[in-house]
């Protein structure tokens, strides 16, 4: 008995070892710089103005849609903008469109996706959400089309009236910013070659390293991953950053303080660190200086002094603020979650996950979905929990479909949409993304099990033009009875 | 002085109301601080994000987090 929890915990702690040194540090710590400018330095309005009641289908659908780039990096951000949008701006089916496309296209579930479960889905997520969102929304639009003619008289314009601008200064930082999110987990020679070496003196550390694989023992056909002695600094340093952040940070927007500057200080060298290789020897330490880790000092090196050009004070600090808030909001659910999958995955046997999942059919991609309704979890988890069902032998399609299911829908996201759409609408709206999140993984599994891209293409074209004309004669309809 | 902090209690709209208090006692007036968390009431008001501010029925600002120094300016002028 005691050593079956003391093989369960240790599988849950080497899960969130392995993933705080491998996946985390190049790609989340980067993406959640990206999503505190984007919310503090993007004005809300350069998207919003044009969302309005004014603004024509072919402007007001994609906006919405992408928007949800700039606007909801955070799930907590998407009811407001989405009762904004429904009640004062573009309507229902905008409105729909930026509910399901933005939970997948925010920054942070974009990077972590693509770094844990490979840039194919996250690509596949990204296109295929904004494609149905939009779809959804002008099925959803279509289909309570009185209601949405009724709600005109109670919008307001004034709200979108406001005009703002994105500054050059803006992009500038933005792109260095995504540079280093790139440069940090893009997988080419280039960058991954490395072009030159340190020996660091310090002995044993090859001993180190077989202890850590004792400690964190590791099935790589399993999917599992070890911690490497490098991993090992990593998570001290994360840890480090962690306690200085809560000093620095915690309310940095009246002002830097000593902390402030070690917790940036340490994220500096947490980059760099990770952008090197480090290989344990008996004698000494050997560093390999990568690509990687020079395009990391670079893309740093412009981000401060693009930090210094082109922003005041208080900017920065709102922005250091937004990203330690999501580092808290954020970063304790994951660790949690990480944890507990690394417990479940000792109960799940792969024999089972095969026989439901295991193949692309419409039953795996429905039990995907399924799966995705009713289980929720806290933003970014799902990443994590797709991982593991990836190594346990689930098909990427349906594995795709849940990933479209889950941070969309969930029982708690239904009954809040319905308080502010109605009961109906939003029953109306689950039927819709369950068909097509279906549809989705079937599409992108079929890719993956080799059809040809462009017979795929012509499915979703053909789909497109078969709704749109549908849509087109109900609508038509509708307007000959209204009109007599 | 009637305040309002519109907000569904996410962290910047807490943010925001600390704020506010620290601004409406450095400015020195009296003022009454409701923070305001149900969909229908933050949407009577003109904003498309939270957090917004309100001061004696007028909205100052929605979607960011204003300066201290910006609190006090609007508080002072109302």
């Amino acid at each position: 008995m005691a050593n079956t929890i003391l093989s369960l915990l240790q599988s849950g702690l080497g899960n969130l070892a392995a993933y705080l040194a491998a996946h985390v540090l190049l790609c989340l710590l980067p993406a959640f710089f990206v999503a505190g400018a984007l919310t503090a330095l993007v004005p809300k309005e350069a998207v919003t103005r044009y969302l309005g009641r004014s603004a024509p289908k072919v402007i007001s659908y994609p906006a919405a849609a992408f928007g949800g780039f700039v606007l909801a990096v955070c799930s907590c951000t998407i009811m407001p903008l989405f009762a904004g949008i429904y009640r004062k701006g573009a309507g229902l089916g905008p409105a729909i469109a930026f509910l399901f496309v933005g939970p997948a296209i925010n920054i942070l579930a974009l990077a972590y996706t693509g770094v844990a479960l490979g840039m194919d889905i996250a690509v596949a997520r990204i296109i295929l959400s904004a494609v149905f969102g939009i779809g959804i929304g002008l099925i959803m639009a279509i289909i309570f089309r009185k209601d949405d003619a009724a709600h005109e008289s109670e919008a307001s314009n004034g709200v979108f009236a406001a005009s703002a601008k994105v500054p050059v200064g803006v992009w500038v930082f933005l792109g260095l910013l995504i540079a280093l999110l790139i440069a940090g987990t893009l997988q080419v020679g280039l960058l991954t070659n490395h072009y030159a070496e340190l020996n660091v003196p310090i002995g044993g550390t090859d001993r180190f390293q077989a202890a850590l694989n004792r400690l964190v023992p590791f099935d790589a056909a399993r999917g599992e991953e070890g911690v490497t002695v490098q991993g090992a600094v990593l998570i001290v340093l994360l840890a480090l950053i962690g306690v200085s952040a809560w000093f620095g940070l915690n309310k940095v927007d009246e002002g830097y303080n000593r902390w402030t500057w070690v917790a940036l200080a340490l994220i500096a060298l947490t980059l760099v660190l990770a952008a090197v290789r480090m290989i344990p020897g008996a004698e000494s330490l050997r560093i390999q200086l990568t690509g990687k880790m020079f395009a990391v000092v670079l893309a740093m090196a412009g981000i401060w002094l693009a930090a210094r050009r082109y922003f005041d004070e208080y900017q920065l600090q709102e922005w250091l603020w937004e990203t330690w808030r999501f580092v808290k909001q954020i970063f304790p659910l994951l660790i949690v979650g990480v944890f507990a999958v690394g417990v479940i995955r000792v109960f799940i046997k792969p024999e089972w996950i095969e026989a439901l999942a295991g193949s692309n059919t419409v039953l795996a991609n429905l039990v995907g979905v399924l799966f995705g309704v009713f289980m929720y979890f806290p933003t970014l988890v799902e990443v994590p929990i797709a991982n593991m069902f990836l190594g346990l032998g689930m098909h990427r399609g349906p594995l795709l479909a849940y990933l479209m299911a889950d941070p969309e829908l969930s029982l708690q996201s239904i009954l809040i949409t319905a308080g502010i759409i109605g009961r109906l609408k939003a029953w109306t709206y689950v039927a819709w993304v369950a068909l097509f999140s279906t549809l989705a993984g079937l599409l992108y599994g079929a890719w993956v099990d080799g059809a040809s891209p462009w017979l795929i293409l012509l499915a979703l074209v053909a789909g497109i033009a078969i709704l749109t004309l549908a849509l087109r004669w109900v609508g038509a309809r509708q307007a000959k009875q209204s009109a007599t | 002085m009637e305040i309002k902090v519109l907000g569904m209690g996410c962290p910047k709209c807490k943010r925001l109301e600390e704020v506010t208090r620290e601004a409406v006692k450095e400015a020195g007036v009296e003022a009454h601080i409701v923070h305001v968390t149900d969909m229908a009431g933050i949407m009577a008001y003109p904003i498309m994000s939270t957090p917004g501010l309100v001061i004696d029925e007028e909205l100052k600002c929605s979607g960011r987090l204003p300066r201290k120094e910006e609190i006090v300016a609007w508080v002072k002028g109302a």
